[in-house]
């Protein structure tokens, strides 16, 4: 009857109708502080900016020396930038940028943990279609695969990198596809079809080839000696997690992970949601601790916006965040111990038995088990139920009992220890060079915990012990574990005690929607809900890098905004990313056996590293 | 009742076809293959409270060549996708195809340049179940609706297959023009 031929438009334009003030560049930095000062002094004309914007240490500095700048900061005393935790690159394309402005740019998040500072560098990279930039490879050992993913993602080349290779995407994939030029890709979903219209035919019928690629040899490993070929499809990599190992009888000589399987464009995706709508994205990145992901883009998205957030709100992403990481942390523990040690089924049967009833809490706050975009920008989607704290309160009593059980299988077992101890040794040294963070960092004895250190969302008020162990293996790291999920424990009974009355969202309402009963009754309300059903809310242009401590170590956003309601370039600092870097330096030396253990013990999500 | 009547207690007769299907039915293996969110809810699905070996599903085999269910459970990217493919070639028949999720049915939210949009462009799909994850139940739903189609095949099904391959080779067949001929000779 009705036959309208689906009319397709851009979702990307729709924010920005109309507003001459978008897109605009997020502003340059102000003031100083004595790190910047510092660096000014030393470079003088090549620092292009530098000062504070968001209340973040930001540096623009010259690519010729960008280098000798990381250097620099590396190696001074005072300043002692010891570890590069992201890379990441804008495309500003689309921006209002100058003729002779460089349309790239570079950013480096750099981490002082001795003096507790975070300093992000920017610097304009040389070319525009061919842009290239000097690598920070050989300095910091955690900048190699954030550059890679850079040079995969965005099409950056970075000169003197160690290992210049895609690393997401197949390497016969024709474009880079964070670049703004780019389209989305896709299908267009037929909302419109009837029986009539000719694409009928080939609904469900469009047979890919997929046709199997013959796998290249990984530079650096000799053929002389044997190749195994673990995973994408293997039952011990937690995922489809490729990697080649080069074996010596059985001891590995070399690991090449290879990524990418479960790429699925977080990013660009981001890049046309509203923010608003990003958030239930972020369930999907690390799965098994959806709300640490909720926390972690809701508070760069607030950073960005300058809100302020209810304390009940505050209060019960606390808890929230807490008692994910116990369900995240039982689920480590039991499908390591299911690959690692003899108790089999068992351990895993008693973890999720537990991790059963916190996501029956959390059904309970928002109706899902595992994707709960139940943290939104602003606070959280419905207040807490009544029967959730006498449930809580049980699950409290209980969960301490059940660590101990797990322990007394685990922790002195002989099995255990042996498959444990010793293997997949990192020194204090290896874990700041590369980057690593999370349980990585504290099994090696770096006393560092973003919760502590850096407080975010009200952590600053509770008492709670950082574990750290000196020894660095896997079995270190497993004692880090099983006592962060008891310093949970402790975190929410604190929480509990202090839950006070009020708001569970702002009420803000260029935020926020307005309760359903003020509808009826408020113009306002009413105009409120609309502009942000249909346009979402704008958020000033500006540049955030915002970090908390996930389940499995640090969690950054990075979100620049130019002042619509769709971010213009989102990026996801995934600590699973990062940390499986760590996987060939651990396991070179050792049986192939304990391949498995070291996956395990960094304790990887695939969906977050690969995004 | 017939011949049951007359035979001593404890024999049964019936088709072997049933008791094929019913033996299937009742054993259907899963191949051990997680690839999202998707497969943390089938894990689940596996472990103490939902308890999936009351399907006789509970044996994850990790060859594809002893699964006879292959469970896509979660997006399927384009690096995967020749994996997932190859995988599925391995397995042995009869094989059947789950699609849980919303992503391995059709995309789901990730309607981009890195996912396949549903896996059934690659491989055959005889279940798909909605959700994003589906919950424990809605899997076990689907493991039932899969035991109904099994239950109705036939070996004629495979057969027929022979059948049709065996009649349609041209060296066998007379051509059309020559029926015709036949026919109005």
């Amino acid at each position: 009857m009705l036959n309208v031929a689906p009319r397709f438009r851009e979702y990307e334009t729709l924010p920005s109708l109309n507003d001459p003030s978008i897109p605009a560049l997020p502003p340059l930095p102000t003031g100083e502080s004595e790190d910047t000062r510092r660096i000014v002094e030393r470079f003088g004309e090549d620092i292009l900016a530098a000062g504070l914007h968001n209340g973040q240490q930001i540096v623009y500095v010259k690519p010729e020396r960008l280098l000798e700048l990381a250097a620099f900061v590396k190696d001074d005393p005072k300043l002692a930038y010891e570890a590069v935790v992201d890379v990441s690159a804008i495309d500003r394309l689309k921006l209002p940028i100058g003729a002779d402005d460089a349309r790239f740019q570079v950013v480096h998040q750099l981490r002082s943990y001795a003096r507790k500072q975070h300093l992000m560098i920017v610097a304009p990279c040389v070319g525009n279609e061919t842009p290239t930039v000097p690598s920070l490879g050989n300095l910091f050992a955690g900048a190699i695969w954030p550059e890679r993913e850079v040079l995969d993602l965005m099409g950056i080349t970075f000169t003197g990198h160690p290992d210049p290779r895609r690393i997401l995407m197949p390497d016969s994939w024709p474009n880079h596809p964070l670049r703004k030029d780019v389209p989305l890709g896709g299908e267009e979903v037929p909302f419109t079809l009837t029986w009539g219209d000719p694409e009928f035919a080939t609904l469900g019928k469009q047979i890919l080839p997929a046709e199997s690629v013959p796998p290249k040899l990984p530079p650096g490993m000799n053929r002389e000696n044997m190749i195994i070929n673990m995973g994408p499809h293997h039952p011990s990599t937690h995922g489809v997690l490729r990697l080649v190992v080069e074996l010596e009888g059985e001891t590995v000589v070399n690991v090449d992970p290879d990524l990418g399987y479960l790429h699925s464009g977080f990013e660009k995706t981001g890049e046309n949601k509203r923010y608003k709508d990003f958030v239930y994205y972020t369930d999907r990145m690390d799965y098994l601790s959806s709300m640490n992901n909720n926390f972690g883009y809701v508070l760069a998205v607030e950073k960005l916006l300058g809100l302020e957030i209810p304390e009940r709100a505050q209060v019960i992403r606390v808890i929230m965040s807490e008692l994910q990481r116990i369900a995240s942390h039982l689920f480590w523990l039991s499908t390591h111990a299911l690959d690692v040690s003899g108790t089999g089924m068992s351990l895993l049967m008693y973890a999720t038995r537990e991790r059963e009833r916190i996501l029956d809490l959390f059904e309970m706050v928002c109706g899902a088990r595992l994707t709960l975009s139940y943290i939104r920008v602003g606070g959280v989607w419905r207040d807490l139920p009544e029967a959730f704290i006498n449930n809580l309160r049980d699950l409290l009593a209980v969960l301490p009992r059940y660590f101990d059980d797990y322990e007394a299988m685990l922790t002195h077992a002989p099995l255990w220890q042996e498959r444990l101890e010793g293997i997949g040794k990192l020194s204090r040294a290896d874990v700041i060079n590369m980057g690593l963070t999370g349980p990585m960092l504290r099994g090696s004895g770096v006393d560092w915990d973003l919760r502590r250190d850096a407080p975010y969302g009200g952590y600053e008020n509770y008492d709670f012990k950082v574990p750290v162990y000196t020894e660095g293996d896997c079995y270190a790291r497993y004692l880090v574990r099983m006592e962060e999920m008891r310093q949970s424990v402790r975190i929410i009974e604190q929480a509990l005690r202090n839950l006070p009355d009020g708001l569970f969202r702002t009420d803000d309402r260029k935020v926020s929607l307005p309760p359903r009963a003020e509808l009826d009754v408020s113009m306002e309300a009413l105009i409120h809900h609309f502009k942000l059903m249909t346009e979402g809310f704008r958020v000033p242009a500006g540049m955030v890098y915002h970090a908390i401590e996930a389940s499995k170590g640090e969690l950054g956003f990075f979100v620049v905004s130019d002042g619509s309601a769709v971010p213009y370039r989102l990026h996801v600092r995934g600590p699973s990313f990062n940390n499986l870097y760590a996987i060939s330096k651990m396991s070179r030396g050792e049986m192939l056996s304990d391949i498995v253990t070291n996956i395990g013990s960094i304790d990887i999500v695939l969906g977050e590293v690969d995004r | 009742m017939g011949l049951e009547d007359k035979l001593p207690e404890g024999i049964i007769t019936t088709q072997l076809e049933s008791l094929v299907n019913w033996s299937r039915q009742n054993s259907t293996w899963p191949l051990l293959f997680g690839l999202a969110c998707c497969a943390i809810e089938m894990i689940a699905t596996g472990s103490a409270r939902h308890d999936i070996s009351r399907y006789g599903s509970e044996l994850f085999r990790a060859s594809p060549r002893q699964a006879d269910l292959m469970i896509v459970s979660g997006r399927v990217s384009n690096k995967m996708a020749p994996v997932v493919k190859r995988l599925y070639d391995q397995m042995s028949e009869p094989k059947w195809v789950i699609a849980m999720g919303i992503c391995a049915s059709a995309g789901g939210p990730f309607n981009n340049y890195a996912i396949i949009q549903g896996v059934d462009k690659l491989i055959p799909v005889d279940v798909y179940v909605p959700g994003c994850p589906p919950r424990p139940e809605a899997l076990l739903y689907a493991l039932d609706k899969l035991r109904e189609k099994q239950g109705r095949e036939t070996f004629a099904k495979y057969r027929r297959n022979e059948l049709a391959e065996a009649m349609l080779s041209p060296q066998d067949m007379d051509s059309l023009e020559a029926l015709r001929a036949k026919q109005f000779a």
